[in-house]
């Protein structure tokens, strides 16, 4: 609603994948009157649009007796009100456009989504995907069930360099930790602003600083302390939060890091006057549109941390997918057309499209933009998958966390007091 | 104001008092002078030399800004949410006003004082509440969210600047069309309004500016970027364009204008209407 | 927070009011009805909502008083009614005084003084929104004009994130808020001395007095009321603060300007916690009907409110 914090992220994550049609194509009637599956989403135009719909025609050429309606909503106006009317009213579509992580698993509380372990578990549908799609984490499941079929991932936070000032410098992307620090010195030692973030709104060192913290401490406590089980004072957050320190100390961010927006700091990395900045994939789109031409840019994932941590190769992403309501009046149909959607063929079409698809092989076999490609890659050779906490646990202790970041980063706390800070701040919220 | 212009000499300290005014307003103005040259500015020069003046008048930029900011549609729904939100609140305000100060009723006194909760509530304190009535209602990301909010946000206000006009009138003409047979409604609309109608511009003015500016209701309840006002258009294409200085610069200064010269074409109502608002 | 009237509407005015009945009530009906659906009603429903957990989607949970527990343990909230306190008290420096410093400057009939009021006076009619932006870029911190005009004058130092920083980010909203509003009291202050007659200046100077005590022993007490009412707005309108807020630093650095109009919002929309928002609002009504009520038993006592 405000165009801050979640919503902002949320719209920017979605721009990957969304974008002006009306209702989908129509069908020659077949000879019974045939079944109406409705699929409502966000995607209003642009190249997934297309695929959606070629997809959409190819379905219904081939089952005659299923005939697919779209119902589009507006970005912002679907995850405000254009979902949850629809959900609520008596006849629910069939299928709907819904995040993982929380709002999935209200869904599957408030018997909006329906269990899809029968239909998943059925001819190795679910091996389909890359498995870390299903894991605990991603938020696909909630009580251990799916509630959602994956259809794209989107990496939260990589670290997008400036490929001019690294040459200048004559430095190259990281391979772990330490490396990432010394060359943060050496940037910041020949004057330049070696990361620039833009923090007013938390999520976007919050999200990183995350991401660092699921490197260093053991998921379970993780986990754990994101829902409010365990403090966050411990030794493991202390030393993921010390990192956050070891880059300010060592002049790594921008002087107004704590009051500089979002999409400001992204024009200030366009705008050469930063070396790094770590935000997510959307950064793509954004480039196309308003950097210059002869802007050069690359990323990196954020480097090796600690060898012996499970998760020490990982992205940090979300997964969108879509729900079916067990309500409507076709859900078998609705799961009969997301199959064919998430078949091998179709998923590769819409990898083309700019989606990244969760289904094995998908990318590999897409003929994709070499931006794209490299963040496929990316992908593939990561080990498993973190999701940002703001779209995983209850949002105002992800909050919190990002608040305590963001103390760090500007030096307004060390990493002790800072979850001190923390825990205290938790205390009051609602488990 | 300005009528009875002294034409004596000025002596020094009178220099000194315009000095200093003049300085001070100088600089005040100064950001809002920046804004509408910088709107001419390349992004880069406005990066290089904040200050300078632009080596190339590029009138492009407000017509992109006008375009991408889809400012043409902003207006509009400005203009009809202003509108219909002021002629609301001063026409039954109006009428409200002539009850509480002309007719005795039952209730009359506890009315009166139930509006002067109004004049002190801060929006952002129903804010929420208001927010889920809309919804269930269905008018939410509809004009009239705005229009009816932004109609009973300012009646408390418009009532009771209205009935201070009221109270300073004479009642002769009144009374005298009472005794010729008129009924109650005749009277106000054939005597009373045209009577009140300079106090009527006046506040239309006012709530004018107050709707026209406002922003927490319009972020809250339109998220539909075609119905969004100027102000929560202006907030949120910024957002977005951010890194276009220029394109920001050039619809601030178009969003910025018309408000200007209305002002300055009404400046003595506006100014009148303040005075009223507080100093009566 | 332009022109919020205070002049409280005497019911004894209506002395010889004709009597009406109903047809008083049918003049006061539509104005009553829009009044109660939109203000009063929200108002009231707050009440039952502020005691439920309520993400604006599931059925609302009846929870007793555990939300004004949570408000009352709240730090963050807690800090906001001191940051709108500081921030009421820049208000009244950066534009009751300022405002009143300006109204005594700008107070003459020479030719172009009209026009330098007018010209203070413009900021007040920009919306909020268009002022937050346009601050913002001029006081960024690579960008903006302020730290370009430090590095001009050689003060390279002196330039600062200044929205970045919690020992600056407050007193920059502050001096913005100066920026749209001292217009407004000054114009108010300004109608307010052209009443004082000039014979009471003149009879001053003739005994040898200067401007500055004639402001502080004739300006200043004839203009009380007025003070009085200026302070009053400043007051209101501090609370119902949010626009520059919102646009220039979003509670940010470190929520050193969180505000309570700001929390509020971010608790409600941007955490789902609709219940936990209305019952912070429950509070902040409660707040500004308190101030407002201290505020009306004094002024009652000091003749500025007929009521």
């Amino acid at each position: 609603m405000l165009p801050r914090t979640p919503a902002l992220t949320r719209r920017a994550f979605s721009l990957l994948a969304l974008g002006a049609a009306a209702w989908g194509s129509a069908s020659l009637p077949a000879l019974a009157a045939p079944a109406e599956v409705r699929i409502t989403h966000s995607m209003t135009g642009g190249a997934q649009k297309e695929a959606f719909d070629a997809i959409v025609a190819a379905f219904e050429a081939a089952h005659p007796d299923i005939k697919i309606k779209q119902i589009v909503y507006d970005d912002d106006l679907y995850s405000d009100t254009g979902l949850i009317t629809q959900l609520k009213s008596s006849s629910p579509p069939e299928i709907y456009f819904q995040w993982a992580g929380a709002p999935t698993q209200r869904d599957a509380r408030e018997g909006f989504a329906m269990d899809l372990s029968e239909a998943l578990g059925a001819e190795g549908w679910k091996d389909s995907f890359i498995a870390p799609a299903f894991s605990q984490q991603m938020g696909v499941l909630n009580d251990g069930k799916p509630y959602l079929v994956p259809i794209t991932l989107d990496v939260t936070n990589v670290i997008w360099y400036n490929k001019q000032i690294f040459k200048e410098a004559g430095i190259a992307p990281p391979a772990n930790w330490a490396e990432l620090i010394d060359l943060t010195k050496k940037l910041a030692g020949k004057g330049e602003t070696p990361f620039v973030i833009g923090n007013q709104e938390l999520w976007p060192l919050g999200n990183w600083a995350s991401h660092i913290a699921s490197r260093v401490v053991p998921p379970a406590d993780y986990e754990a302390a994101f829902r409010l089980e365990k403090p966050f004072n411990t030794p493991d957050f202390e030393k993921a939060l010390n990192l956050v320190d070891e880059i300010r100390q060592a002049g790594g961010f921008n002087k107004d890091i704590a009051g500089l927006g979002a999409d400001p700091a992204m024009s200030t990395f366009f705008q050469g006057a930063a070396a790094m900045h770590p935000i997510g994939s959307w950064l793509v789109s954004s480039a196309t549109e308003l950097a210059e031409k002869d802007f050069d840019y690359d990323e990196f994932n954020t480097p090796l941390i600690d060898p012996a941590h499970p998760l020490k190769d990982s992205v940090i992403g979300t997964l969108t997918g879509f729900a079916v309501s067990p309500k409507s009046q076709n859900p078998q149909q609705a799961i009969t057309f997301l199959r064919f959607f998430t078949s091998p063929e179709n998923q590769v079409k819409w990898a083309e499209a700019g989606s990244f698809s969760p289904v094995k092989g998908a990318m590999e076999k897409a003929k994709l933009d070499p931006k794209t490609k490299a963040m496929a890659d990316l992908l593939n050779s990561a080990g498993s998958l973190v999701p940002p906490p703001d779209t995983t646990y209850p949002v105002e202790v992800a909050e919190a966390y990002y608040q305590a970041a963001a103390y760090v980063a500007g030096g307004e706390k060390s990493p002790k007091d800072a979850l001190v800070w923390l825990d205290d701040r938790v205390k009051t919220m609602r488990k | 104001m300005s009528s009875n212009t002294d034409a004596r000499p000025r002596t020094p300290g009178e220099w000194l008092q315009f000095g200093a005014g003049s300085v001070i307003v100088t600089v005040m103005c100064f950001p809002a002078i920046w804004m509408v040259y910088s709107a001419f500015k390349s992004n880069r020069e406005i990066f290089r030399s904040p200050f300078g003046l632009p080596a190339e008048w590029r009138f492009e930029n407000f017509t992109k800004a006008w375009i991408e900011g889809g400012l043409g549609a902003l207006f509009l729904n400005t203009i009809i949410v202003t509108g219909l939100g002021v002629a609301m609140s001063v026409f039954f305000a109006s009428m409200a006003a002539y009850a509480f100060t002309r007719l005795d009723f039952p209730g009359r006194r506890a009315l009166a004082r139930l509006f002067l909760v109004g004049l002190l509530l801060p929006p952002p304190a129903v804010a929420i509440a208001l927010f889920t009535q809309l919804s269930a209602l269905g008018l939410i990301n509809t004009l009239w969210a705005l229009i009816l909010t932004n109609g009973a946000w300012t009646i408390a206000l418009t009532t009771y600047l209205l009935g201070g006009y009221f109270r300073s009138l004479k009642r002769e003409m009144e009374e005298a069309a009472l005794l010729e047979g008129a009924n109650r409604f005749q009277i106000f609309w054939h005597v009373v309004m045209p009577l009140v109608k300079p106090a009527m511009i006046t506040v239309a003015i006012l709530n004018a500016i107050n709707i026209w500016n406002e922003l927490l209701f319009a972020l809250l309840f339109i998220s539909d970027d075609a119905k969004r006002t100027l102000p929560a258009g202006i907030v949120r294409f910024s957002g977005y364009h951010s890194t276009d200085y220029s394109l920001i610069f050039a619809a601030l200064t178009i969003t910025t204008i018309p408000i200007m010269i209305f002002y300055f074409i009404c400046q003595r109502h506006v100014m009148r209407g303040l005075t009223a608002a507080v100093a009566e | 927070m332009t022109g919020g009237a205070v002049k409280i509407s005497s019911s004894t005015g209506a002395t010889g009011a004709i009597r009406a009945g109903a047809t008083g009530l049918i003049f006061v009906a539509p104005a009553l009805v829009l009044y109660a659906a939109f203000v009063l009603w929200p108002l009231a429903s707050s009440v039952y909502y502020s005691m439920t957990d309520w993400d604006g989607i599931s059925q609302a949970r009846w929870i007793g008083f555990a939300n004004f527990e949570r408000a009352f343990a709240d730090k963050i909230h807690l800090a906001s009614y001191l940051h709108v306190t500081l921030y009421i008290l820049g208000t009244l420096v950066f534009e009751v005084s300022f405002g009143l410093f300006m109204a005594v400057l700008l107070n003459s009939d020479r030719p172009g003084f009209a026009l330098l009021r007018a010209l203070f006076f413009s900021p007040v009619v920009l919306s909020m929104s268009a002022a937050g932006v346009l601050w913002t870029f001029v006081f960024d911190y690579r960008t903006g004009i302020i730290n370009a005009s430090l590095k001009a004058i050689g003060l390279t130092d002196w330039a600062q994130p200044w929205l970045s920083q919690p020992t600056t980010a407050l007193l920059c909203v502050m001096l913005v808020s100066g920026w749209k509003f001292a217009g407004l009291y000054m114009i108010l202050f300004f109608a307010a001395l052209r009443r004082i007659p000039r014979h009471l200046y003149e009879a001053a100077r003739l005994e040898g007095a200067g401007p500055v005590w004639s402001f502080c022993n004739i300006t200043l007490p004839l203009l009380k009321q007025n003070i009085l009412v200026a302070v009053l707005l400043a007051v209101t309108g501090g609370f119902a603060g949010f626009d520059l807020f919102f646009t220039m630093t979003n509670g940010q650095p470190y929520n050193s300007t969180e505000v309570p109009a700001t929390w509020i919002m971010k608790q409600a929309f941007d955490n789902d916690q609709l219940g936990y928002g209305i019952a912070l609002t429950v509070i902040l009504t409660g707040v500004v009907c308190l101030i407002s009520l201290i505020y009306l038993r004094y002024a009652e006592r000091s003749h500025v409110v007929e009521y």
